[in-house]
């Protein structure tokens, strides 16, 4: 059961209290990846930094009233970009594990990388507990390499890397060790048609064939840039697009370029198609995160906005997703979840009518 | 002997991950005016691929470069300059923008402002040359990633010759991208075919630039051009095309495409070549040679008799020994894995590749075996014909032996380098079977895999004695420009006279002036000058006549677009 904690929120105050560092932070520090940072000197850098919040319900506080000022408060909170909370969090660090770390990080701790310096040229980061590479004396970053080489326990029950999982509900599952699992059964499962499959589809009793659906990340979106501007869009099909075998086009009678509706029993897709003989017959895809705000049509199926990549797909949650409270096997933003078990799903998709609605 | 120096490129395409920024940051800075929406000074093609424009390779349709006369002669493929003459209002060699594409925005505004409606609002794409919605079916790179193969793949100018070959099967897949800016040519036909003498290759460092001034747009050079690097402003009504970012290279700067690769698979450096060479060399007779031809025209810049003979010409002492540390020199001569593309176009272009061995290792990988073993890897050139056979139709007129040459060296590379990581020792013979020492291997693993900026960009800035820059920089006062409040402007003597303000010290607003300005007519009213050999023809800019006494002076910003709306 984890620690349930009753909050009381002013909701008239919370305009101010978002822009502002709250005071908790004083008291508690900041923790990540079970290292707590304090953060006193911090809080009163960005005092300096970002001026003082004058009455109301953050009196005394650093200001985040603007965006400038909630990057200074990320930029001086982060051990990544503030050599000495990278050197005090380490320090914390060795306590804890009782191998030395602290020298990672200490050629920087003086260093601070502000907002300023952002606007520049690519700033290195600075190497910092928050993450379990090093790029001390330049070095190129690479994840683990802290744990391989200067021994700092893995974070598992052991201490040491994991490959079998002495949980009881895993071990049920057979799942102890990693194994294969074959993709789902869709048509076992949902009563979806079985992959290969052509059958009629859509108002006009249109041919459709069922395949296997996958959405991968493209080669030039997410994270670190969108693909939907203009120049990137001139640069590709602008808009948004599913890649379809030569064998599966053909079968349903889809051309490059022509209108496509998938539907499968979680929603429905139009997109354009790009036939190539890269895709291997039986499986499309559809890349991850195109943007829905760019020449979508509506759907001829459910006559609501064509729908993106995530429209067909659903999570599926199995026993051992809900392991929590377990050493490694805690559940934490972002890091234990479901896994990417909805990115394995079969549709049917045929071609539409090329008259397109907006 | 007459040494001229020549800033040139070479990109290794094993590196290229085809994320276009070159494309996009180039576009950003040179091509996002109006009339250039189409324009693409650099663009990323995927091969097999049509390219940009599409079938841009196709010699017989487009009658681009150079070609032999029946009397061995080197002659444009397009004609001389009679038959220039003769065609010059109606020039049918000359892609449609249907072989470029149709360029679109999108109605972004309705996003934030559409009404309260059913279902959510998004933006449809609008044509940028008639405003109305658009249907789109082409673009800048339209079958990225191989997109859209069974209906265009066989339109590849490249697999004229290996057609039988090259089946679009998924299990015979192979892909790469092919970054391309202007080649610079030391022979070039885009120059050569210009009607008004509007298109010159800077004599200091060879990059090939139009004349915005003389340029009367007749468009004989995006005929004449083979690689199509030259493109038409529709707005102007001139040519414009890659300029090799100059003024950034006068400044020791690499180009933007450079700068921003994210790849690092661009190098710039100087080439010291023999003036007097070229001209023998872009007529051998046989297409199988040109390439070795071309590297004969160039000069060793360690040879003592070459040093003298460019000091004699002019050359700067600096310029000499950035030419003896230029990567080009090292990947085009000392380690010979450089190519030119197209080099039967006979133009003799000066920005070259080292042909991806990418296709090669996929291969052997996707089929089990171990991709970084030298052994498997020589097999592997030997037996996987296609890529190697598509490779050379780019690089060497389709001879395949160079390439064999270079990607046999870049395997031997890779398996030599693995056994040093791996703590093992290495094998010389590996490095022996290409012909080159360990030693030489590894040098040539420094420049391919470690080199930082100083090494992959070794670029001499311009010189005091040869632009006037320094007078520009450091005797005047440094606001002293077109726009700043110095208020320099032209010389006293009107546009022509007096010293050019150095683009590289353009301040911020005219860099503005120029990015947002619908004309290339200078817009400031306190120079009261229109130059109307640069007047496109459009709006009323100011100075074009006299200030009307009887109404208040107009806003400069307020021109309006179309002819005499209002008067």
């Amino acid at each position: 059961m984890p620690k349930l904690v009753v909050v009381e929120r002013d909701y008239g105050a919370v305009a101010a209290k978002m822009a502002a560092v709250g005071p908790l932070m004083d008291t508690l520090g900041a923790t990540t990846k079970g290292v707590t940072f304090t953060l006193d000197k911090e809080i009163n850098y960005l005092r300096q930094k970002n001026g003082t919040v004058r009455g109301g319900p953050a009196d005394g506080r650093p200001s985040l009233a603007r965006d400038v000022d909630a990057c200074e408060a990320i930029l001086a909170m982060s051990g990544t970009t503030n050599g000495h909370l990278a050197t005090q969090g380490f320090e914390t660090l060795e306590k804890r594990t009782g191998v030395k770390l602290a020298d990672l990080a200490a050629e920087h701790e003086g260093k601070r990388i502000t907002f300023a310096d952002t606007q520049g040229p690519p700033v290195p980061v600075i190497t910092s507990p928050e993450w379990s590479g090093s790029e001390a004396g330049g070095r190129r970053y690479s994840p683990f390499t802290i744990n391989v080489e200067r021994l700092k326990p893995w974070h598992t029950l052991t201490g040491r890397m994991h490959f079998y999982l002495d949980h009881d509900w895993i071990c049920e599952l057979g799942e102890g060790l990693p194994v294969f699992r074959p993709p789902l059964s869709m048509s076992a499962l949902f009563g979806e048609p079985k992959i290969g499959q052509t059958g009629e589809m859509g108002p006009g009793g249109e041919l459709g064939v069922t395949v296997r659906y996958l959405t991968p990340h493209s080669k030039w979106s997410i994270h670190s840039e969108y693909q939907d501007n203009l120049f990137m869009l001139s640069l590709s099909r602008g808009g948004q697009t599913i890649w379809i075998s030569k064998e599966d086009a053909a079968k349903v009678g889809i051309h490059d370029n022509d209108w496509m509706e998938a539907v499968n029993r979680n929603g429905v897709v139009v997109a354009r198609a790009i036939v190539s003989h890269r895709m291997p017959e039986g499986t499309v895809y559809m890349h991850h995160a195109q943007d829905r705000l760019i020449d979508v049509p509506i759907a001829e199926t459910s006559g609501q906005r064509g729908g993106i990549h995530n429209s067909l797909t659903r999570l599926m949650i199995k026993p051992s997703h809900l392991i929590g409270g377990y050493a490694q096997l805690c559940y934490a933003f972002n890091y234990l979840g479901p896994t990417g078990n909805q990115r394995d799903e079969v549709t049917m998709i045929r071609r539409r009518s090329q008259e397109v609605q907006y | 002997m007459r040494v001229m120096a020549q800033m040139a490129m070479v990109m290794n395409l094993d590196k290229c991950i085809g994320c276009h920024t070159c494309s996009v940051t180039c576009k950003q800075a040179w091509t996002n005016r109006s009339g250039t929406e189409y324009v693409w000074f650099n663009n990323v093609e995927t091969r097999p691929g049509q390219g940009y424009p599409r079938g841009y390779e196709d010699q017989e349709k487009w009658k681009g470069g150079w070609t032999l006369n029946r009397r061995g002669r080197l002659a444009l493929k397009g004609g001389g300059r009679l038959q220039k003459l003769a065609t010059i209002f109606s020039n049918p060699k000359l892609p449609s923008i249907s072989d470029y594409y149709e360029p679109w925005t999108y109605d972004y505004s309705t996003l934030t402002d559409a009404p309260a409606q059913k279902h959510t609002p998004v933006a449809r794409p609008k044509s940028l040359i008639t405003g109305k919605n658009i249907n789109i079916a082409w673009s800048a790179n339209w079958d990225d990633d191989l997109g859209g193969s069974i209906d265009h793949g066989h339109k590849d100018v490249m697999l004229k010759n290996i057609a039988d070959k090259v089946k679009f099967e998924f299990e015979q897949t192979f892909m790469f991208y092919l970054p391309r800016i202007c080649e610079h040519c030391l022979n070039p036909s885009c120059a050569a075919s210009c009607p008004s003498g509007a298109i010159y290759k800077r004599a200091e460092d060879g990059i090939v630039l139009v004349d915005q001034d003389r340029c009367r747009g007749w468009r004989m050079c995006v005929s004449g051009c083979p690689y199509k690097k030259i493109y038409f402003n529709h707005k102007t009504g001139k040519a414009e095309k890659c300029t090799f970012c100059f003024p950034r290279i006068e400044v020791g700067l690499p180009t933007v495409c450079a700068e921003t690769c994210v790849g690092r698979l661009r190098y710039i450096g100087l080439m010291l070549y023999d003036a007097d060479k070229v001209l023998e060399a872009a007529s051998t007779t046989d297409d199988h040679g040109l390439y070795e031809a071309q590297r004969g025209v160039f000069l060793d810049p360690n040879d003592p008799t070459v040093m003298r003979e460019a000091e004699a010409a002019g050359i700067p002492r600096d310029w000499i020994l950035a030419a003896q540390r230029s990567p080009i020199w090292a990947l085009i001569n000392t380690f010979k894995v450089a190519l030119p593309l197209h080099p039967e176009y006979r133009t003799m272009p000066m920005v070259w590749y080292i042909p991806p061995l990418s296709p090669v290792v996929d291969i052997v990988r996707d089929t089990g075996h171990d991709a970084e073993d030298g052994e498997n890897l020589f097999a592997a050139i030997e037996a996987l014909r296609i890529p190697v056979e598509y490779l050379a139709e780019l690089f060497t007129a389709g001879d395949t032996a160079p390439v064999d040459a270079v990607l046999r060296r870049l395997a031997a590379m890779r398996s030599y380098m693995r056994e040093i990581n791996m703590g093992r020792l290495a094998d010389e013979s590996l490095a022996a079977a290409v012909g080159m020492t360990g030693v030489e291997i590894q040098d040539m693993f420094r420049l391919l895999a470690i080199a930082k900026y100083d090494e992959r960009y070794v670029i001499p800035p311009a010189h005091a004695e040869q632009a006037h820059s320094l007078e520009e920089l450091a005797t005047e006062c440094s606001l002293d420009l077109e726009g700043g409040p110095g208020m320099g402007g032209s010389g006293p003597f009107g546009e022509g006279s007096g010293v050019p303000t150095p683009i590289a010290v353009e301040n911020f607003q005219m860099l503005k002036d120029r990015q947002t300005s619908d004309s290339v007519v200078e817009t400031d009213h306190r120079r009261g000058r229109t130059n109307l050999l640069n007047w496109d023809g459009k709006g009323k800019p100011p100075g074009l006549f006299p200030k009307s006494h009887d109404n208040k002076p107009k806003d400069d910003s307020a021109q309006s677009d179309s002819p005499g709306a209002d008067s």
